[in-house]
C-alpha cells in the first residue's frame, strides 16, 4: 500500500475532481503554475499522497477550461508573442472566480 | 406616320418620384404594376388555386398580350408580334425550369413516392406544375415565408427564397445581406507583423512577459471586451474588480453605465481610473451608493465640480485618502471648504494636474486642518510656489512629500523643509526643480534618516561632490528607489568638458552604491553622461551582487559598453529590465534568458532575450 501510494505521488500527471465528481487527469508539471494546487500537492496533505485534489467548487465545464488553461499555459511557457486562448463569454466570471482561487492571477 | 429614325416622342402624364428613381436605376415601376395585375388577373381566373391540367398554358395566352401591350406600347406592328412572341418563349421557359427543379426537389420526391405512382411522367408533370402554381403567390395575397413560416402579405418586391418559395420582408433582408456579404473585403487578419509591434510596444510599456497570459487577465481581457453584458460582476474579490476596471478604463470604456460595476455598497475604496466620460451625477452617486467610502481615486476628473464636493460635504463621509487627478473646476474656496471640514481624518491627499484653484493658501491650511496628514503630493501644479512649501514645513506628521511644481522655489527653502520634517520623511521627491544645489543633498544627509525612495531630478547645479557627500557615511538605511534623472552639466558651447564635476558623476556614483546598492530595486541615472565607464566596471566589477536590483536605467551614460553591460546582468541576477537609450557604444550584447535590454542602438531597438542561460 505504502509503495502504491509512493508511486501516484511521483507519477508525472494528477487528477482534478470537479463538482460533479468528473475527473481530469493533467501533467504534474502543468499544474504547478497554479500556487494553490503546489502547495496542495507538497507535504503531508492527502492529496499529495494520492495525487487526486477534489474541487468540490468548480464545476466541471469550469474545470475542462481550467485544465486547457494548464496545457496551453505548458505549452507556451517559453514563447513570445503567444497566441491568446478562447474563453467562453458564459463561463467568464465563473472563470475569474476559479482562476482566483486558484492563484492564477500571477504571470510566472 | 413617325420616321424611323426619328426618337419616339412620349407624352406623358406626371410621374411620381419613386418612378423617376426607379427609372434612373433602369427599372420600370409601370413594368412591375404590368406584371402583378397579369399574375392578380391568372389568379382570378384559378381563384381556389387547385391545379387545373394547363392552367399555365391557360393562362399564357389571355396574360401575354395585356402584358406585351401595356409594357412595350411604342412598337410598332410586327415588331410587336415578335416581341411578344419572344416574351412569352422567354417565359414559359422560365417556368419550365422552375417546374423542371421542383421535380428535382426532395419534396417532389417524397410525394411522388407517397402517391405511389411510380413513373407515370403526365402525373410527374401535373404534380409539378400543380406545386409551382402554389408556390408563386400574388401580390396582396397572405402567404407563409419560406425560411421563418411567419405569415406575410406579399408585394411585388417580396424576394424569392433559394429553393421555392417567398421570403417576408425581414427574411428577404437577411438574404441580400446573406448574399452582397462575401462582396465585402474581407477583415485583415491580425497577421505577425502586428504580433511583434505589439510585443515591442510592450516591451517599451515595461509589461512584457515571457509565456502565456495568467487566466486570471484572460479572463478580464474577455469581461472588458464584453462588459456590456455583464449586469453585475458578483462577489468578486476586491483586487479582481479592481483589475477589471483598470483594463476597461484603459480601453475608455467606463462610463455612466458601467460605473455601476464597481461601486459596491459595502466598498471602503473606490479607483475609477478614467473618469472622462462621467458626469458630475455620477460622482454624487459614488458617495451616495458608498457611504462608507474612504479611499477615492479619480484620474481624468474633469466634472469633479464644487457642486460635487458640496455633497461630499453635505453627508458624513470620513476620506482617508484622496487622489484627483485633473479636477480643474473645483474652486479654491471649495477645497478651502473641503479641508476644513473633511481634513481631520485625511492621512493622504494627491492632487495633480491643476493651473488655478489648488494654491499655496491651501496649502498653509494643511497644518491645522489635516492633523494626522502623511502623504503629500502636488504634481503639475501651477500656482503653488515658496510659500506653500514653506507651509508645508510646518505639517510635522508628513512621511511622503511629492512635488513637482511649475513655479521656481529657492533651495534653501526646500532646506528649512528638510530641516523641519526631514527626520521622519519616507519618501523625498522633488521633481523638474531647477537649481536645487548641494545644501539641499547636505540637509537630507543631516536630517533624513528613513528616507527609502529619493527622486531629484533635472538640477544642473548639485555637483559630484555633493553627492558623494550625501551617500558617504549616511545613517540612513540603503534606499529602495532613487532617480536623480538629468542631474547633469549642460553647456552647450563645450558639452565634453565638465571641469567643476557637475551633476552625478563617477564618485557620487560609485558612494551611492556602495550605500544603498543592497536594497536598492529601482535605479535612475538617465542623463548622467560623466559616470566614467571605469565607475560603472568598479561598481558592477565580478565580487558585486546587488540583489534586489529589478529596474535600472542608464540611457544616455555615454561611457556605458557592451562589457558594462553584460557585468550589469552579471551582478543583479534580478534584474528585468535594462534601458540604454543613446549609449552608443553598446553594439552586440548577449542577453540572458528572460530579461529585457531595451534601446540598443540598432535596427531592433531592442534585444528581449539572449540564449545565454
Amino acid at each position: 500500500m505504502a509503495a502504491h501510494s509512493s508511486d501516484t505521488c511521483n507519477s508525472k500527471y494528477v487528477t482534478l475532481v470537479s463538482t460533479e465528481g468528473f475527473e481530469y487527469v493533467v501533467l504534474r508539471e502543468a499544474t504547478l503554475i497554479s500556487p494553490t494546487i503546489k502547495s496542495m500537492l507538497r507535504g503531508q496533505f492527502s492529496e499529495a499522497k494520492t495525487g487526486r485534489c477534489v474541487f468540490p467548487e468548480i464545476s466541471g465545464l469550469v474545470m475542462e477550461k481550467i485544465v486547457e488553461y494548464f496545457h496551453y499555459w505548458y505549452r507556451n511557457q517559453d514563447k513570445t508573442m503567444v497566441p491568446d486562448m478562447e474563453i467562453p463569454v458564459d463561463l467568464c466570471l465563473e472563470l475569474l472566480v476559479a482562476a482566483d482561487f486558484l492563484g492564477l492571477d500571477k504571470q510566472t | 406616320m413617325s420616321r424611323p429614325d426619328r426618337p419616339q416622342r412620349r407624352i406623358m402624364g406626371p410621374q411620381s418620384a419613386l418612378t423617376d428613381f426607379l427609372a434612373s436605376h433602369n427599372i420600370s415601376a409601370h413594368q412591375i404594376r404590368l406584371d402583378a395585375d397579369a399574375r392578380r388577373r391568372a389568379a382570378g381566373q384559378n381563384p381556389d388555386g387547385t391545379p387545373v391540367e394547363g392552367s399555365a398554358a391557360a393562362t399564357e395566352p389571355t396574360t401575354t398580350p395585356a402584358e406585351d401591350e401595356a409594357a412595350i406600347p411604342e412598337v410598332t406592328g410586327r415588331r410587336r408580334r415578335t416581341a411578344a412572341a419572344a416574351a412569352r418563349e422567354e417565359k414559359s421557359k422560365k417556368q419550365q425550369k422552375a417546374i423542371e427543379k421542383i421535380k428535382a426537389s426532395k419534396k417532389f420526391q417524397k410525394r411522388k413516392r407517397a402517391s405511389g405512382s411510380g413513373d407515370d411522367s403526365d402525373y410527374e408533370e401535373d404534380l409539378a406544375r400543380a406545386i409551382f402554381e402554389r408556390t408563386a403567390p400574388l401580390p396582396g395575397q397572405m402567404e407563409n415565408c419560406a425560411v421563418c413560416g411567419k405569415r406575410f402579405t406579399v408585394t411585388t418586391y417580396s424576394r424569392n427564397a433559394p429553393d421555392g418559395g417567398l421570403l417576408c420582408g425581414p427574411c428577404g433582408k437577411d438574404l441580400a445581406k446573406a448574399v452582397d456579404a462575401p462582396k465585402k473585403r474581407a477583415k485583415r487578419i491580425p497577421g505577425a507583423l502586428t504580433a511583434r509591434r505589439q510585443a515591442m510596444s510592450s516591451i517599451l510599456d515595461g509589461t512584457f512577459k515571457l509565456g502565456a497570459k495568467s487566466l486570471a487577465t484572460l479572463c478580464i481581457e474577455t469581461l472588458a471586451k464584453n462588459i456590456d453584458l455583464a449586469e453585475d460582476l458578483g462577489d468578486l474579490p476586491e483586487p479582481v474588480i479592481d483589475k477589471i476596471a483598470r483594463k476597461l478604463s484603459k480601453h475608455r470604456l467606463l462610463n455612466s453605465q458601467t460605473l455601476s460595476l464597481f461601486i459596491q455598497p459595502t466598498a471602503e475604496q473606490v479607483h475609477i481610473y478614467d473618469c472622462a466620460k462621467l458626469t458630475a451625477d455620477d460622482f454624487v452617486r459614488v458617495f451616495q451608493t458608498v457611504p462608507h467610502l474612504k479611499k477615492i481615486k479619480a484620474y481624468n476628473a474633469i466634472h469633479f465640480k464644487d457642486e460635487v464636493v458640496d455633497y461630499l460635504l453635505s453627508r458624513d463621509i470620513e476620506l482617508e485618502d484622496f487622489y484627483l487627478h485633473g479636477a480643474n473646476l473645483v474652486s479654491e474656496s471649495k477645497w478651502k471648504e473641503f479641508l476644513e471640514q473633511k481634513g481631520k481624518p485625511l492621512r493622504s491627499l494627491r492632487v495633480y494636474w491643476t493651473d488655478k484653484h489648488f494654491t499655496n493658501d491651501l496649502l498653509a491650511l494643511l497644518e491645522t486642518a489635516c492633523p494626522s496628514l502623511e502623504r503629500l503630493k502636488v504634481s503639475h501644479n501651477e500656482q503653488v510656489g515658496a510659500e506653500g512649501v514653506k507651509a508645508i514645513t510646518r505639517v510635522q506628521t508628513l512621511r511622503h512629500l511629492s512635488l513637482h511644481l511649475r513655479k521656481h522655489v529657492h533651495p534653501d527653502v526646500f532646506v528649512a523643509l528638510l530641516n523641519s520634517i526631514g527626520k521622519n520623511l519616507e519618501t523625498f521627491s522633488i521633481a523638474m526643480m531647477q537649481g536645487l544645489d548641494n545644501t539641499v543633498l547636505d540637509a537630507i544627509h543631516n536630517k533624513c534618516r528613513s528616507l527609502q525612495k529619493l527622486r531629484i531630478t533635472e538640477s544642473e547645479v548639485m555637483t559630484d561632490d555633493g553627492f558623494e557627500r550625501l551617500f558617504k557615511d549616511w545613517e540612513n538605511k540603503g534606499l529602495r528607489f532613487i532617480s536623480f534623472k538629468n542631474c547633469r552639466h549642460c553647456e552647450s558651447t563645450s558639452p565634453r568638458q565638465n571641469p567643476d564635476n557637475v551633476g552625478l558623476c563617477s564618485k557620487g556614483f560609485k558612494a551611492l552604491m556602495a550605500h544603498s546598492g543592497s536594497k536598492l530595486q529601482s535605479l535612475n541615472v538617465q542623463g548622467c553622461r560623466h559616470i566614467s565607464a571605469s565607475a560603472f566596471e568598479e561598481v558592477f566589477s565580478a565580487d558585486k551582487v546587488y540583489p534586489e536590483l529589478t529596474e535600472l536605467e542608464i540611457s544616455f551614460c555615454e561611457e556605458v559598453t557592451d562589457f558594462i553591460v553584460g557585468s550589469i546582468f552579471r551582478s543583479c541576477p534580478q534584474l528585468r529590465e535594462l534601458n540604454v537609450f543613446g549609449c552608443m557604444k553598446v553594439k552586440d550584447v548577449r542577453v540572458p534568458r528572460g530579461k529585457i535590454l531595451v534601446g540598443v542602438p540598432n535596427a531592433l531597438g531592442m534585444v528581449i532575450e539572449g540564449t545565454e542561460d
